[in-house]
């Protein structure tokens, strides 16, 4: 009998042992595994939590609904995006399947975010609700962005009317205020559509999902002859009172050579002339003159080679090369916008902003403000400068360039009449495929006098500057200015 | 009188516990849910009825054993109401059976010595309850094939099962002399064994060769009969391992979960996040979602009591569980006769090895076996039969006193 007793005891014993280990595995994995796991992808809860708040509104500049948010059940709600592929890059989408991304990626938080009820309210509505304040009932922030409904739909059925790959920036120059971003090829964000396409657009080759307006790295071309003419304003003394001969080319040795496009030959010219029809030669030979140090520094001036402070996109790097004295062929190209030079449109449509805002850069900027469901505003954003990047007297020398380029020069096509519209073209050499047409540039900005928008527009494959680009041009700007 | 005044307090901080809870999943539902309220008043009044009864009429019998039940019982019927209301008042009326099973057992079955004689009819019925699901084809509920049904009631032979192969084992060893009286027992466990694997139930298998394991021990007290059982069930368990694929697949699911989340892995997956969003003192009840984890309300409720109450709560059951079981075992120290201390012995390991076997594999410390926490998680069958056991156990605990 006695024996059974100790028996029992020991049996205690090693149930009380398992009991232990279980228990403290059960701590081990909420210390070490739970933290590891609870943020998966597949873990429901994350966007269960999510989907408690019915998602915000975006708004443009006047107040047209660009998305719509209704709740499905309790855990599920749709996003509508009216704009379709209009606005699929600069609005992202959100979508449990393929996360989150573009505007809807960077206010997450305020569009995800719940009301600003304060306890006593919330308690008066508990108590009149006769429960609590319904889930169902809780809204994200609403957002007013800074971009114009009109004019982003002209940027998009220009661009997607060439049938080309390519993209459209336009911004407020005294503000920064981004009024259209446009990338084509295009998707159709909206959930069914995107579940349906996503194999498609995600493995084609012409990448529709890429947001060509920030993060497509292009030679500028032509158009960074406005860079080059900046940094010779600012570093050559009485380079306005120069003459050039311009002989239709300059030959470095018996590999390089440096030709004006079309083997055009332009005779005896001044600066001004030079950058109006967009001579190759002399500006090639100017950054010979500057050499790549001076104009690295205004092209970073420009922010090459730097992050663009911005809000509400993500901005990739434009790059300017760096080379010794000795690669005279790849210094006069990169002053030209080739070599190894790379933009983003939106690089270039801040450096034709900039010349309209007298020499003062202006962040980029795609939110006005954030209002609440209740109405009350949040936040509401201030324009801000982000560098005096050259004098108000260069600025308006190279408004005075840019106006001939339009009336003179290559840039014909964009022409508005009564709009005093100043740009400069850009043809850009790039080897993506062999024999390929050179890509098409734009930057501009009007009207002259006040400046209201500053654009930049690449066409890939698209030829001449002067014809598809300035063509785009002139219809954003007019668009934007008739109202 | 120290020892009611104890029982009292402890009582009291139930009550309290069940209003509490359900004055909680009265608020959280739009409009307020009354039924909620009077729900949690119909357990208290339960509860306080059952153990008055108890202290009343049988003061002899250890009281514990009923509170403890009581206060697990309640923590299960809130979560089960959070989940599923309609659920939740079907678990009410089992917990109510349950109880009543738990009384008549006390009061009418007469002292349990006299049914050592009933070793070839527990036999039978061990046999018959065990082989029911495999010889009348069972449907497949949750990847195993252990529930029979009958018109348009269902239950677990396997749950019957277990209580006979206790009351078998108990009359069996209480014989024994030397080795040769182990023969017969030893030969059943094994047939169970296998139809257990046979119905893919392989928790109930653990559970059984746990059960016989421990009430071996307690007979012979020879610690090299546990060895010998060790050994054979490992030898069982590696050819079961060749032998049955879905073996295999708890084995390959448990070493790595992660990549077959979508498919094979998704319930533990499901539990792991559920617990793991929880934390250590749980999202608030209501505040959730429970709902991802499947079959939430039985086999995973732990998995859900952790998502909302914290794993605090999940500490709290296990600790709860624990002391149930030393009440239990106590029972059997206190117990005159053999048969009654193994019933004792064998009743309190069956709770408490299915109560690691069930937390141990939603948290994938071991592989994951579908069975039930006992008296927390929904169902009808397990509730029953716990306090069958319990009430087993009350009657021995009384006869020691």
């Amino acid at each position: 009998m006695n024996d059974i007793s100790v028996g029992i005891k020991k049996v205690l014993f090693v149930f009380l042992l398992l009991f232990i280990v279980v228990i403290s595995y059960v701590a081990y994995f909420e210390v070490y595994v739970a933290p590891k796991i609870v943020n998966n992808t597949d873990n429901k809860r994350l966007w269960a939590k999510r989907n408690e708040v019915l998602r915000g509104t975006i708004y443009d500049r006047n107040k047209n609904a660009l998305t719509k948010s209704s709740r499905v059940n309790t855990l599920t709600q749709k996003r509508e995006y009216t704009g379709g592929a209009v606005f699929a890059h600069v609005l992202g989408y959100v979508n449990p399947s393929y996360g989150i991304t573009g505007l809807e990626s960077k206010y997450d938080q305020y569009l995800m975010g719940a009301n600003d009820m304060s306890i006593v309210q919330y308690l008066k509505e508990f108590i009149a609700n006769k429960g609590s304040v319904k889930k169902e009932d809780k809204k994200g922030n609403d957002l007013i962005t800074t971009l114009d409904s009109d004019v982003q739909k002209q940027a998009y059925n220009l661009l997607s009317n060439t049938g080309q790959k390519g993209a459209v920036v336009a911004l407020n120059p005294k503000t920064g205020e981004i009024l259209a971003m446009v990338s084509a090829p295009s998707f159709n964000p909206n959930d069914s559509e995107l579940t349906a396409q996503w194999k498609s657009i995600s493995t084609d080759k012409s990448r529709p999902l890429l947001n060509r307006a920030v993060s497509g790295l292009y030679p500028p071309g032509s158009t960074f002859k406005t860079v080059t003419a900046i940094s010779a304003l600012e570093n050559i003394s009485g380079v306005m009172n120069q003459t050039f001969n311009d002989t239709g080319g300059i030959r470095f040795n018996s590999k390089y050579a440096l030709n004006n496009f079309g083997g055009e030959v332009l005779g005896s010219i001044n600066l001004k002339q030079a950058y109006i029809h967009s001579s190759n030669q002399i500006f090639g030979t100017l950054g010979l003159t500057l050499g790549n140090g001076k104009l690295k520094k205004t092209a970073e001036d420009f922010y090459f080679n730097k992050d663009i402070p911005s809000d509400g996109i993500v901005i990739d790097k434009s790059r300017f090369p760096t080379y010794d004295s000795s690669e005279p062929g790849n210094i006069a190209q990169s002053a030209i916008g080739q070599s190894q030079d790379l933009a983003t449109p939106m690089q270039m449509a801040l450096v034709a902003s900039t010349i309209a805002n007298d020499g003062v850069m202006m962040k980029p900027y795609l939110v006005n403000s954030v209002i609440s469901s209740t109405g009350n505003t949040i936040m509401t954003y201030k324009p801000e400068s982000i560098g005096n990047v050259t004098t108000p007297e260069i600025a308006a020398t190279m408004k005075e360039f840019m106006r001939g380029v339009v009336t003179d020069g290559t840039g014909g096509n964009a022409d508005i009449s009564g709009l005093n519209v100043c740009g400069k073209t850009g043809t850009a050499d790039h080897q993506d495929t062999s024999n390929a047409r050179p890509h098409s540039w734009f930057i501009g900005f009007a009207p002259m006098e006040n400046p209201k928008i500053a654009v930049a527009v690449i066409v890939e494959d698209g030829g001449q500057g002067g014809i598809q680009a300035a063509k785009i041009a002139a219809g954003v700007i007019k668009t934007s200015l008739s109202k | 009188m120290d020892s009611i005044k104890e029982e009292k307090r402890l009582l009291r901080v139930t009550y309290l516990f069940c209003i509490i809870s359900f004055f909680n999943i009265f608020l959280i539902k739009t409009p307020f849910d009354n039924v909620a309220l009077i729900i949690g008043g119909i357990i208290c009044i339960l509860m306080g009825y059952s153990n008055f009864i108890v202290r009343r009429f049988f003061p002899d019998g250890d009281k514990y054993i009923l509170i403890f039940a009581c206060i697990l019982s309640n923590i299960g019927m809130v979560m089960i109401y959070r989940l599923k209301p309609s659920d939740a008042i079907k678990q009410i009326i089992f917990f109510v059976v349950g109880i009543v099973i738990f009384i008549l057992i006390v009061v009418i079955l007469p002292e349990l010595k006299k049914y050592v004689k009933f070793r070839y009819i527990f036999l039978v019925l061990t046999l018959v309850f065990i082989s029911m699901p495999t010889l009348l084809g069972a449907a497949d509920v949750n990847g195993s094939q252990n529930w029979v049904h009958f018109g348009g009631f269902s239950f677990q032979p396997s749950e019957f099962a277990k209580l006979f192969l206790i009351a078998y084992l108990a009359s069996a060893f209480s014989k024994y002399k030397n080795f040769k009286q182990l023969i017969e027992p030893a030969f059943i466990v094994m047939v169970s064994l296998g139809f257990m694997v046979l119905q893919k139930d392989l928790g109930s298998a653990l559970i059984f060769f746990a059960i016989s394991v421990t009430m071996l021990y307690i007979c012979t007290g020879k610690f090299k009969y546990v060895l010998i059982c060790l050994l054979l069930f490992s030898a069982g368990a590696f050819i079961s391992y060749k032998l049955f694929g879905h073996v295999r697949l708890r084995v390959m699911i448990w070493q790595d979960p992660w990549p077959y989340k979508t498919n094979q892995s998704y319930q533990v997956v499901q539990s792991m996040y559920s617990i793991a969003w929880g934390g250590l003192f749980g999202t608030g009840l209501g505040l959730g979602y429970p709902g991802f984890v499947p079959i939430n309300d039985s086999d995973f409720i732990f998995a859900s009591i952790s998502e909302e109450m914290g794993v605090l709560m999940g500490f709290a059951i296990m600790i709860l569980y624990f002391l149930l079981f030393y009440r239990c075992m106590r029972a059997a120290l206190f117990a005159e006769d053999k048969f009654s201390r193994l019933l004792a012995v064998g009743y309190s390991a069956m709770i408490g090895a299915q109560v690691l076997v069930i937390v141990g594999g939603v948290t994938n410390m071991i592989p994951l076996t579908g069975i039930t926490l006992p008296l927390v998680s929904y169902g009808g069958t397990s509730m029953i039969i716990t306090f069958m056991a319990l009430g087993i156990l009350q009657k021995i605990s009384e006869g020691g006193r």
